[in-house]
């Protein structure tokens, strides 16, 4: 008896110290170790001017990029511009000329010396034609060539980081990490038919100026299955994995800890130019009034997307909830029996090309046809085109997948009309929210593009990953996260200056 | 930095004679100041935004007779922000011959407000001549005052004292007397500031404590101590003092972790009753920055969850607690999730309820 009540005591006492610890350890940050990440993208870039607007890819490379380049700014989760390399900024009247302060004695991650004629370039770069970006003794300069009151907005998100091109074409960044190991992806040794995915290895920077990150290594793995992700969080050798929307409920029902962002990707149609004309006004109406896009978010997705009427969501412009994308299937009735006999929909399938990467966009395609198809529209999902010198056959239609990348509204719609429509520019930017709403109602009224569903960005993380803040608009700060003891080495806290040797590492950030 | 002196003085300079039957009055507006947020002058970005929308809205070709108001605010608002924003825009509406009214029968003027990451955007819809009119203006959310910090049932007395956009890191009383104010430890711009402020929160000196070999840390832990005139600071890896009187000399020297539980940083902060002397500690994780954090006040001995605990929800991850000069009173810094900022309050225990 007594035995027992020492055991129960003794059990007792290691309870108790266990929760003292766990709270010890829940509280107090550590350095080191490994944060093991895997993204769904099978490629990254990890040069800015490369990413192409709105890609899957270019959200995951800005994902990457973060980790090694700066911004001149950045934004909180509370709507506040924070300094980052630039310390203060101002602007005139008309919001066309910008002055920024560099922050001093910042150096990049081999040991050099950022200067303002790297910001002046980098930025030059990315901002793109519509700015002048010009040095002075300790900042630059930015002149739009029209009134840009959203250049902050701008300069915080999508692909405005600060670097500096190397002889070799790399690029180095000032960031809290740096790539030390590019694997490309290459056959693998056991299975010559697999593919083994692409992997990269940043390192922490001891010399960030913004504090060293607390993790010693990212190892990023790219391409990888939805499922393989899963399983990895699940066995541990994922810390942090991005989940595919139609997993994200297993993943839930396993007790992952899953996180989701606000909508980051837009899924929409977009018809080719060829059917642009007033002509098919009537089969891009008809079209649009049969999407049923409820059931494409709630069943097809389940309930892991939203149905979408618009092109910005409304966490961006604050004013999407005022489009509305009724289905009415007897009007899109009315509309077909009025097309020309041969018109395309009719006696011809209008076909349809799947553009964006996997199963589910296809599955989203083929929902479309039925859809279509209660309206007696013939839509034809287009098979992707194999080898060969046949020439691929002519779509009318294509299905897409578009990332918001920046945090202005109207710089994002710019990019739709820009890169996607390729229509020229939008007017001048006034700063009016109802002058958006009026061009964004335009563009809808064309129904060039039909938007379709609203997806959230979504990740498991492990239950090790402590201090993970990520931004609503997916970014992940990842130099914030720290990893409990078990993944940790011995805990060191930064302290005095260290030089870095750049013969020691391969700084350059480009895979 | 926004401090709550800036009201109180606007009000009274305007006032040349001052009565002595207003002195209690004075003194208890002066405490209201220094305890709650300074709204008046960030409302005007608010009703600036209001009055641009009635304006929009007034201008409508074809519009008779009165609207009834229907308000969408954004979900995240508290019941306090929602209605300010109501207030105002009814204010504003009236103001230009907007007739409104509580008729069900009447059309609807539909006003929604959604935030947006960094602008709150005010939508006004209604229906004219069979066709929708929509009229939209958007604010800066930086530039309105931050929502009404909710109210948590507490059985200890508390009081927000300051707040900072800046990061604070720890805080201490500089003493009781007349003279008061806070000594703290700030964040701000990757450099650790030692900053005085008075009993109104007007900031008096600020000392930087990066010294020329100074690494940026991540995980800018700091804690002070006061001795007279004279202040340690524990840092992540570093230890500096310096006094007041002399700030250009601040010396810092590395500091080695310390082994095991002999840790340097404070321990838990005790508070004592003030009805029979019993000892009670201050309980909180702070490890998880995205939710609110309640703090337990537990019977010193007692384990965490203790059915004795007296709770008090913060506004969001409490960063640190203080003890004061009187036993029974501390400091607790905490995040405010609502507005990011952060902030300060004093928390005493009282006896009873």
């Amino acid at each position: 008896m007594r035995f027992t009540k020492l055991r129960w005591l003794a059990a007792i006492s290691a309870v108790i110290v266990a929760l003292a610890c766990a709270g010890a350890q829940a509280g107090t940050p550590r350095y080191g170790g490994t944060l093991h990440v895997r993204l769904r993208a099978a490629s990254v870039s990890l040069d800015p001017r490369e990413w192409t607007p709105g890609s899957l890819s270019s959200a995951a490379s800005e994902k990457l990029a973060s980790l090694v380049y700066d911004r001149l700014v950045t934004l909180d989760d509370y709507a506040k511009f924070r300094p980052a390399l630039a310390t203060e900024w101002s602007h005139d009247a008309t919001s066309r000329s910008w002055q920024f302060k560099l922050r001093s004695g910042v150096r990049f991650s081999d040991g050099s010396l950022f200067t303002p004629a790297d910001a002046v370039t980098s930025l030059q770069a990315t901002l793109g034609k519509g700015f002048e970006v010009t040095g002075a003794e300790n900042g630059v300069a930015i002149r739009a060539a029209h009134p840009a009151p959203d250049l902050l907005e701008q300069l915080a998100s999508g692909r405005n980081f600060v670097f500096r091109r190397q002889s070799d074409g790399t690029l180095l960044g000032t960031g809290p990490f740096y790539l030390a190991e590019p694997v490309a992806a290459a056959p693998s040794e056991v299975n010559p038919t697999a593919i083994k995915p692409a992997k990269l290895k940043f390192q922490a920077n001891e010399g960030a100026w913004s504090g060293r990150p607390f993790v010693d290594f990212v190892e990023v793995i790219l391409g990888e299955p939805p499922l393989r992700q899963l399983l990895d969080l699940q066995v541990g050798k994922a810390d942090i994995a991005e989940i595919a929307p139609d997993l994200v409920r297993k993943g839930r029902q396993e007790g992952l800890r899953i996180w989701s962002s606000a909508p980051q990707t837009l899924v929409a149609l977009r018809f080719d130019d060829a059917f642009a004309a007033p002509a098919s006004d009537q089969l891009r109406e008809a079209l649009w009034l049969t999407l049923d896009r409820e059931t494409m978010a709630n069943v097809l997705l389940q309930r892991e997307a939203q149905p979408a009427d618009s092109l910005l969501p409304q966490w961006l412009s604050g004013y999407a909830f005022l489009f509305e994308s009724p289905m009415n299937l007897q009007h899109a009735r009315e509309l077909r029996a009025g097309f020309p006999a041969g018109a395309p929909g009719a006696a011809q399938p209008l076909r349809l090309r799947v553009d964006a990467p996997g199963d589910l966009f296809k599955l989203m395609g083929e929902r479309v046809a039925v859809n279509a198809r209660q309206a007696n529209l013939l839509v034809q999902v287009a098979l992707p085109v194999g080898g060969g010198n046949s020439p691929a056959p002519a779509v009318g239609l294509h299905l897409f997948a578009w990332h918001y990348d920046s945090l202005s509204p109207y710089a994002e719609l710019g990019a739709f009309v820009k890169d996607l429509l390729n229509v020229g520019d939008l007017p001048a930017n006034t700063a009016d929210p109802e002058q958006l709403f009026e061009q964004e109602r335009r563009l809808l009224e064309e129904r060039r593009i039909l938007p379709l569903v609203l997806l959230p960005e979504y990740a498991g993380v492990r239950a090790n990953v402590h201090n993970w803040n990520a931004s609503p608009w997916g970014d992940w700060r990842l130099a914030d996260v720290w990893l409990d003891s078990e993944d940790a080495m011995t805990p060191k806290a930064p302290a005095g200056p260290q030089k870095n040797s750049s013969a020691a590492r391969n700084p350059g950030a480009r895979p | 930095m926004q401090y709550f002196g800036k009201t109180c003085r606007k009000i009274f300079s305007t006032h040349i004679v001052f009565p002595r039957v207003l002195i209690p009055i004075a003194v208890l507006a002066a405490g209201c100041c220094f305890s709650m947020p300074a709204v008046a002058d960030s409302d005007v970005a608010l009703r600036e935004t209001a009055q641009r929308l009635a304006e929009r809205v007034a201008a409508i070709p074809g519009m008779h007779g009165a609207l009834r108001l229907e308000w969408h605010p954004d979900a995240k608002w508290s019941e306090g922000e929602n209605n300010r924003w109501q207030e105002i825009l009814r204010g504003e509406f009236e103001k230009r011959s907007v007739g409104l009214t509580e008729d069900a029968g009447a059309p609807a003027l539909d006003v929604f407000a959604a935030e947006t990451p960094t602008q709150v955007v005010l939508t006004a819809k209604t229906r004219v001549s069979e066709r929708d009119e929509v009229r939209i203006v958007a604010v800066a959310l930086a530039l309105l005052p931050p929502g009404s910090l909710p109210v948590a049932a507490v059985r200890l007395e508390r009081q927000m004292i300051y707040e900072s956009p800046d990061r604070i890191l720890d805080a201490s009383s500089l003493g009781n007397g007349a003279e008061g104010g806070l000594a703290l430890l700030l964040y701000r711009n990757f450099e650790i500031l030692a900053s005085r402020v008075d009993s109104r929160g007007v900031m008096k000196q600020s000392v930087s404590l990066n010294p020329a070999s100074f690494k940026p840390s991540r995980d800018p832990r700091a804690e002070m101590t006061l001795r007279g005139g004279s202040v340690s600071v524990l840092l992540a890896g570093k230890a500096c003092e310096f006094s007041w009187e002399a700030p250009a000399e601040v010396k810092c020297r590395a500091e080695k972790p310390a082994a095991g539980d002999k840790s340097a940083w404070r321990g838990a902060t005790l508070l004592t009753s003030p009805c029979d002397g019993s000892s009670w500690k201050l309980l909180n994780s702070g490890s998880d920055p995205n939710t609110r954090e309640v703090l337990q006040v537990v019977p010193d001995g007692a384990l965490r969850e203790s059915s004795a605990a007296v709770l008090s929800e913060f506004p969001g991850p409490i960063l640190g607690t203080n003890g004061e000069q009187n036993p029974s009173s501390a400091l607790v810094v905490a995040q405010n999730l609502g507005t990011g900022n952060y902030e300060i309050y004093k928390i005493t225990l009282a006896c009873g309820n």
